[in-house]
């Protein structure tokens, strides 16, 4: 079994006096696709937040392609090959859709970019159709293709995506993870964070039961839907001694 | 009639100089959040450096004052500013105010506060004669001088790479950084580019003025900065266009103000920041982000 | 119970003790230190008046020495000798050429001038949140500085008012400044200064709470006005003359310079950036004036304690924001106790 494309020992992270994360340990394999699903509050976000170097962990290891993430800066995190979509997409409203993108290949000096960001544009068609538009005057899911799309353009080895379904319709919803889909085909794992249980279940390899700051039930979606402990660990609810 | 055209093109001038102070202090804002007090002090020392570099060729003392002005910014950037990055936006206020005054006091250690004349571009005092109107070459110069620069930033901030970095920065500079855009790269080069346009600013009112004091950025920055306000902190153009209307404001209120009142019009300008932030604290010409569909 | 009023009271205790204590031991001193130690009383009440409004909202003020220049003028024109007033202000209306009211009424009145300019100024201003607030009180600085400047059948305009009753000696100077640190005190026990503090850390929570923070700050906005008032009116008396000139950018900074470095969180550091400025510009003024070194004088350049002052401002901001006090009131012997502390909210963050 080669060892997984991240690894993540014992992390802590501290708002604080409060702990958002406390000691967590996580394996993603490469092609896999994780989700990490929970309430709100349960640490997701600074879990992610960790991993992308946003937040300097207080204690534990994040390890990516064998290399230690310890040390580094935000903006070299995503040099290593791991890109984020942030919650609430963050796309860059007073820029058009091309820059955008063009963003997204910041770290990038070789000659294809033009190449993908055309590309780009053949698989999400409605960014091709407003290459020109500024990215605030989007819809909520063109925003998030953009986010996505933004995101690969840095060609990513882990592609991690905070609360993907946030705030869109349903409908849309299910674009957005055919995308998924799609990207993953190509190869790119993908890390998931998801307060939707049902549609990280419909899509994940293996998913992660988050509340309170730690990992309370882990499994596939077809194990953890049987185990009758998912609802408690789900909602946070704590089983046994307190 | 004359006086009409003489007085448009005298407001355009002054307009055009209180457009390129705005965009320095904008464009800082816009990359850090910080109201930088102290850009008065580049226009200060560069108008020093002139004097410093009286007798040396032109193009000698004006490179000299504009290496003097992008150092000092770069300087202090890295040594004031750069420990605050992540500081509330009060101490950034207070912290670029003491090192205004930091600055300024130093400077008057040094050399003394009176003021000290130089003959500076002399040339451009000619009067010429376009469309048979009597105009001062300096104030042609000084318009075409502000349009080009306005011209170059522009190109720089959307045809080129750091530009685009620099405007990502600008509306969120956080993601910029998940992006892989460099802080401190493009914090940098902001100062450097606030730099040169403090440079040019002090060059063309050494030449119209005369003049250097330790004093003189210091209008020039508070009047611009009004025009920041106005224009909509956080929007470079905004930047630009609210400078460019104080600028515009000032000369035509004190050319049509009664003259008792006319003493009272940097009263007016100032009034009418304050009501701009009471009814569009955003400014006139917000940033475009901020109209979002959801 | 009774320990317990101790306690509260300690600061404010400690705080007039040790002003007197300074108060006293000037007064036996040579007439230059009286006067160093009556201009630090007079900034110190300055700097009070400040702390009340930045202290508690936590919105840095660019506009006190605005009223403190509205407490000038205003003490100025009901004081001065008619005579006087004929020869600097002709153009003065007939009932205010002809007053001369004694110094106390006038320093009220300067002080209620500054409130009342506070409190319209106020009423629109404290809408405003954060750096807009600020950037509006820059904004009352320069309009009344302009104003004033320019109204010169009132004020003079750029001429000097001179003439005026120097009753401002180190005593007085202390009377003042200790009534003035007993209303800041006064004030920040009060509720509404309490939820003002509480507001500071989360407005939206306060809001929804239903605290009127615009109310809130208006209180804050109004007494410290009334006290920058009162700390204008002790400047013209103890200098014996009004210029508009005196009211603007460098006194602003000296001002904000004091609080910034003593702290602006709590009373003890406004009165500790007072406290040590004054003994700083001593030191300097010393050193200005120069040591005897065989034959010869080293003597510090005119300008370096401005320089030094931002300089030391810079690194307080740079190494230890919180100033001097750090934020806390003077300590009970046996702990360190917190400047009034805001209401914590209950609950989840």
């Amino acid at each position: 079994m080669s060892a997984p494309l991240l690894r993540i020992s014992g992390l802590v992270v501290l708002y604080g006096a409060i702990a958002a994360v406390r000691s967590v340990d996580l394996d993603v394999a490469r092609g896999e696709v994780v989700a990490i699903v929970g309430p709100n509050g349960a640490g997701k976000t600074s879990l992610l937040s960790a991993i992308a170097g946003i937040v300097r962990p207080a204690g534990g290891e994040i390890a990516f392609a064998g290399r230690r993430l310890g040390g580094l800066v935000l903006e070299d995190v995503v040099k290593q090959g791991i890109a984020l979509v942030p919650e609430g997409r963050h796309i860059f409203a007073s820029l058009t859709v091309a820059e955008n993108l063009a963003l997204g290949a910041t770290v990038r000096s070789d000659g294809e970019i033009g190449a993908d960001i055309d590309r780009s544009y053949e698989t999400f068609p409605i960014l091709g159709s407003r290459r020109r538009q500024p990215a605030g005057q989007l819809s909520g899911g063109e925003q998030q293709q953009l986010a996505i799309a933004r995101a690969l353009l840095s060609r990513p080895k882990l592609l991690m995506l905070d609360e993907p379904s946030l705030g869109l319709a349903p409908t849309i919803v299910d674009q957005v993870y055919l995308l998924l889909r799609a990207i993953r085909e190509q190869d790119v794992t993908i890390l998931l964070v998801e307060q939707n249980a049902e549609r990280a279940f419909a899509i994940a390899d293996r998913v992660h039961v988050m509340s309170g700051g730690q990992f309370r039930l882990s499994g596939t979606p077809a194990e953890l839907q049987r185990d009758p402990e998912f609802d408690a660990a789900y909602f946070g609810i704590r089983m046994g001694a307190a | 009639m004359d006086r009409i055209v003489q007085t448009l093109v005298d407001a355009v001038s002054v307009g055009g100089l209180y457009a390129l102070t705005a965009l320095g202090i904008g464009l800082i804002f816009g990359v850090m959040r910080l109201i930088n007090f102290a850009h008065g002090e580049l226009i200060m020392i560069a108008g020093y450096t002139l004097i410093l570099l009286f007798g040396q060729p032109i193009a000698v003392a004006m490179i000299g004052a504009f290496v003097a002005a992008i150092v000092l910014a770069l300087v202090t950037e890295r040594v004031a500013f750069r420990p605050l990055r992540n500081a509330d936006p009060a101490t950034l206020l207070i912290s670029s105010f003491a090192l205004s005054f930091f600055l300024q006091k130093t400077l008057i250690l040094l050399v003394g506060s009176r003021p000290k004349g130089i003959d500076f571009l002399p040339v451009l005092g000619r009067q010429i004669d376009v469309l048979g109107v009597r105009l001062q070459s300096l104030q042609i110069v000084t318009i075409v001088v502000s349009i080009a620069l306005l011209g170059g930033l522009t190109w720089f901030l959307r045809a080129t790479r750091f530009g685009l970095q620099m405007r990502a920065a600008a509306e969120d500079f956080r993601m910029a950084r998940v992006l892989g855009v460099r802080a401190n790269r493009v914090i940098a080069i902001a100062f450097a580019i606030s730099g040169i346009l403090a440079a040019t600013v002090s060059c063309l009112v050494v030449a119209q003025t005369g003049i250097v004091q330790p004093r003189m950025g210091l209008q020039l920055v508070i009047i611009a900065f009004v025009g920041t306000v106005i224009g909509g902190l956080g929007s470079l153009s905004g930047a630009a266009i609210g400078g460019f209307l104080v600028g515009v404001a000032t000369i035509l209120l004190q050319a049509l103000l009664p003259p008792d009142l006319r003493v009272f019009r940097e009263a007016f300008v100032f009034v009418a920041v304050t009501l701009i932030l009471l009814f569009r604290p955003q400014g006139l010409f917000p940033a475009r982000g901020l109209r979002e569909r959801i | 119970m009774r320990g317990e009023s101790l306690r509260r009271l300690w600061p404010l205790v400690a705080l007039i003790a040790i002003l007197l204590a300074i108060t006293l031991v000037a007064s036996l001193a040579p007439d230059v230190l009286q006067r160093r130690a009556t201009q630090g009383l007079v900034n110190l009440v300055a700097v009070v008046g400040l702390y009340v409004f930045v202290g508690n909202s936590g919105v840095l003020s660019f506009g006190n020495v605005a009223f403190m220049a509205v407490g000038a003028y205003v003490s100025a024109l009901l004081t001065m000798k008619a005579a006087a007033k004929s020869v600097f202000l002709p153009d003065l209306p007939g009932w205010l050429a002809a007053v001369e009211w004694p110094v106390f009424p006038a320093a009220i009145a300067g002080g209620l001038s500054a409130a009342l300019l506070a409190f319209l100024v106020g009423l629109p201003l404290m809408r405003l949140s954060g750096i807009s607030a600020s950037i509006a009180t820059f904004a009352v600085l320069v309009v009344t500085y302009v104003v004033l400047g320019n109204w010169t059948s009132v004020t003079g305009g750029q001429n000097s008012l001179m003439g005026l009753p120097i009753y401002i000696d180190v005593w007085t100077a202390f009377a003042w400044a200790a009534a003035a640190v007993a209303i800041a005190f006064a004030y920040q026990e009060t509720r509404s200064a309490l939820l003002l503090r509480a507001s500071r850390e989360d407005e939206a929570a306060a809001e929804a709470t239903g605290v009127h923070i615009v109310r809130h700050r208006l209180i804050a906005f109004t007494i410290s006005g009334f006290l920058s008032g009162i700390a204008g009116v002790l400047l013209a008396h103890f200098l014996g003359t009004v210029r508009v000139e005196t009211f603007y950018l460098d006194l602003t900074f000296l001002v904000v310079a004091m609080l910034v470095i003593g702290g602006m969180g709590s009373l003890t550091g406004a009165v500790a950036g007072a406290v040590v400025i004054a003994a700083l510009t001593e030191l300097l003024r010393q050193a200005e004036i120069g040591v005897a070194v065989g034959g010869v004088t080293l003597a510090a350049p005119p300008g370096l304690g401005d320089a030094i002052l931002a300089l030391i401002m810079l690194l307080i901001i740079l190494f230890r924001p919180k100033g001097i006090a750090g934020g806390k009131e003077i300590a009970w012997p046996g702990g360190a106790r917190d400047a009034p502390p805001a209401k914590r909210k209950g609950g989840t963050a």
